[in-house]
């Protein structure tokens, strides 16, 4: 069920085109990645739903409303835009103290906290601390009106492997507990294992949005290396599955996910055993495409 | 809005900025006071030499009520310097602390939450008037004691002990008004390059060359003054003229109210169609 649509959205700022056309829609229940290079529109879109930026052109429809507004959005979203912008001279209680009151909300601050694992560093002044924690303490802001629907804008910037993990980990439990989540990122990678939508944008324009079910039942490039020169009869099977040789002797193939297996067991067979097996999928290597 | 009103207030008064002006205009006063309580008497002496020429003098003329309108006099160029330092972050720190998109993502209107930064702007400048008008008086009166009043405005001014204090609080009123039109201005150079440090500079420089054409009280220059800000500022010493210039003050209040309306009008306008970027 789509949570919203946004159709023929324009932005230009300055006399330059930011957003071209976009449309796209946000699944219910699910969390979507918006994925693109740095500056390919990204941060300006998600700062259009948040109503911080006035579009030239565009609508959107939250739930088939179709007179909904992007201050209606905002009203059921909780955001985080950019880096963690919060009051450096108070504590992170204050801090979230005074977003609560903004959102006449009287929650327990110290369960916040202890939700985005900042439990006991309420007194702290945020002046003293890291990216990681201001980043958890912009989402335990960001959950105060407990929003329908949480929008993050490079979430991930500034934060250890740990503190990666453990932010991927809270998104998900939030999405288990109802929340639907978009996320904007430039690292494909990590958003291919968390999101479920994918929403790839490119110089101000919509190129791809596809779901997770639809990219796994697609072909997918598989690159092997071989240690050795590969065998005749190796050869001869490979290039009976539309294989590409490179120079360097690696071997492309584009597969259906579900022979995978099999052909690398018949690869094995023939005595030709690669010693290493890249996978792209669909998302990756139109990505790559796009953006080369 | 009352509630947007106290975080504003809240916020005002958890950054040590305001305390730190707060703390210079005292410190001023203070500066002030205790220098003439040394030093005084020459200075005193030579100035009152004129009137001691030609008039009997009796009772204390160094008095607290003359060292609180020298005070006055003195800083009246610094105060709206140390007010704009507060103010104008009040508005350009939500932009250089990246917080204006934390803010504007709460479910809150843009007017609503600059008009509950104006009035936390007004609230400001009529905490620091009075703590300026306080720091002025209470010192002063126990360093020099009590006694009528010899100024210069417009020839030789006497006035009175008990009519003093009264005068005193509606200059100080004036002045408010006059720091809260100064301060909208601020108000729109901070919104209009979201910078502290722009904001005040291009403020003081409006002030120093309003300051400036004010001074050249002839020829091209003296038709321009009624426009001038800083002309309307200097009315609050019209107080302490024996029959005060209701009319004169009344047109400098109105001048002030219409340059406030301006620019907050301007200023919200801005601000509601303002594109946030950064």
């Amino acid at each position: 069920m789509k949570l919203f649509k946004v159709t023929d959205l324009n932005l230009k700022l300055g006399g330059k085109t930011i957003l071209k056309d976009v449309s796209f829609h946000l699944e219910k229940g699910k969390i979507t990645g918006l994925i693109g290079p740095n500056g390919s529109g990204k941060s300006s879109l998600i700062k259009v739903l948040a109503g911080l930026v006035f579009p030239d052109r565009g609508a959107i429809c939250i739930e088939n409303d179709t007179t909904s507004t992007f201050l209606e959005l905002r009203n059921k979203s909780g955001f985080l835009i950019d880096s963690p912008a919060l009051y450096p001279f108070l504590d992170a209680t204050e801090n979230l103290n005074l977003f609560c009151k903004l959102n006449k909300k009287h929650l327990e601050v110290e369960s916040l906290l202890n939700m985005v694992g900042l439990a006991g560093i309420g007194e702290k002044k945020v002046k003293h601390f890291s990216t990681g924690m201001k980043q958890r303490l912009s989402i335990a802001q960001s959950l105060i009106g407990d929003p329908e629907v949480l929008i993050l804008d490079e979430p991930f910037n500034g934060l250890d492997p740990n503190g990666a993990n453990d932010l991927a980990d809270l998104l998900k439990s939030l999405n288990k507990a109802g929340k639907s989540i978009l996320i904007s990122s430039h690292l494909l990678r990590d958003m291919e294992i968390l999101a479920d939508e994918f929403i790839v944008i490119y110089r101000g324009e919509i190129v791809l949005q596809v779901n997770k079910e639809t990219l796994q039942r697609e072909d997918k490039k598989i690159i092997l290396t071989f240690q050795d020169r590969i065998g005749n009869e190796a050869l001869a099977y490979l290039k009976d599955l539309h294989a590409e040789i490179l120079d360097n002797g690696n071997v492309v193939l584009v597969l259906c996910p579900d022979i995978i297996a099999s052909v690398i067991t018949k690869l094995v067979g023939l005595g030709d055993v690669p010693v290493n097996m890249e996978t792209l999928t669909v998302l990756q290597e139109r990505y790559l495409d796009i953006t080369k | 809005m009352k509630t947007l009103i106290l975080i504003e207030l809240y916020k005002l008064f958890k950054s040590n900025r305001t305390y730190l002006v707060f703390a210079i205009a005292i410190l001023l006063m203070i500066i002030i006071d205790l220098g003439l309580y040394k030093d005084g008497d020459e200075l005193f002496g030579y100035l009152l030499q004129p009137i001691s020429e030609n008039f009997f003098i009796e009772g204390n003329m160094v008095n607290g009520y003359l060292i609180s309108y020298l005070a006055l006099n003195t800083l009246w160029v610094h105060i709206p310097i140390l007010i704009i330092i507060v103010t104008t972050h009040i508005f350009s720190s939500e932009f250089e602390l990246g917080t204006i998109k934390t803010l504007l993502t709460q479910p809150i209107e843009r007017t609503e939450l600059i008009a509950a930064k104006i009035v936390a702007m007004i609230c400001f400048v009529i905490i620091f008037m009075l703590v300026v008008a306080l720091s002025a008086l209470l010192p002063a009166l126990v360093l020099f004691g009590f006694g009528d009043v010899i100024v210069f405005i417009d020839g030789i001014q006497f006035i009175q002990q008990p009519t003093y204090l009264g005068r005193y609080m509606l200059a100080i009123f004036f002045s408010i008004i006059s720091m809260v039109a100064f301060s909208s201005m601020a108000m729109f150079f901070a919104l209009y390059f979201r910078n502290t440090l722009s904001a005040i500079l291009i403020s003081i420089g409006i002030l120093i060359l309003s300051t400036l054409i004010q001074t050249f009280i002839f020829g091209f220059f003296s038709d321009w003054q009624p426009f001038l800000f800083t002309y309307h500022f200097a009315k609050w010493q019209l107080f302490f003229v024996d029959t005060i210039p209701v009319k004169t003050i009344v047109n400098a209040v109105i001048f002030l109210l219409v340059m406030i309306l301006f620019f907050v009008a301007l200023s919200v306008m801005r601000f509601k169609k303002m594109q946030i970027t950064e």
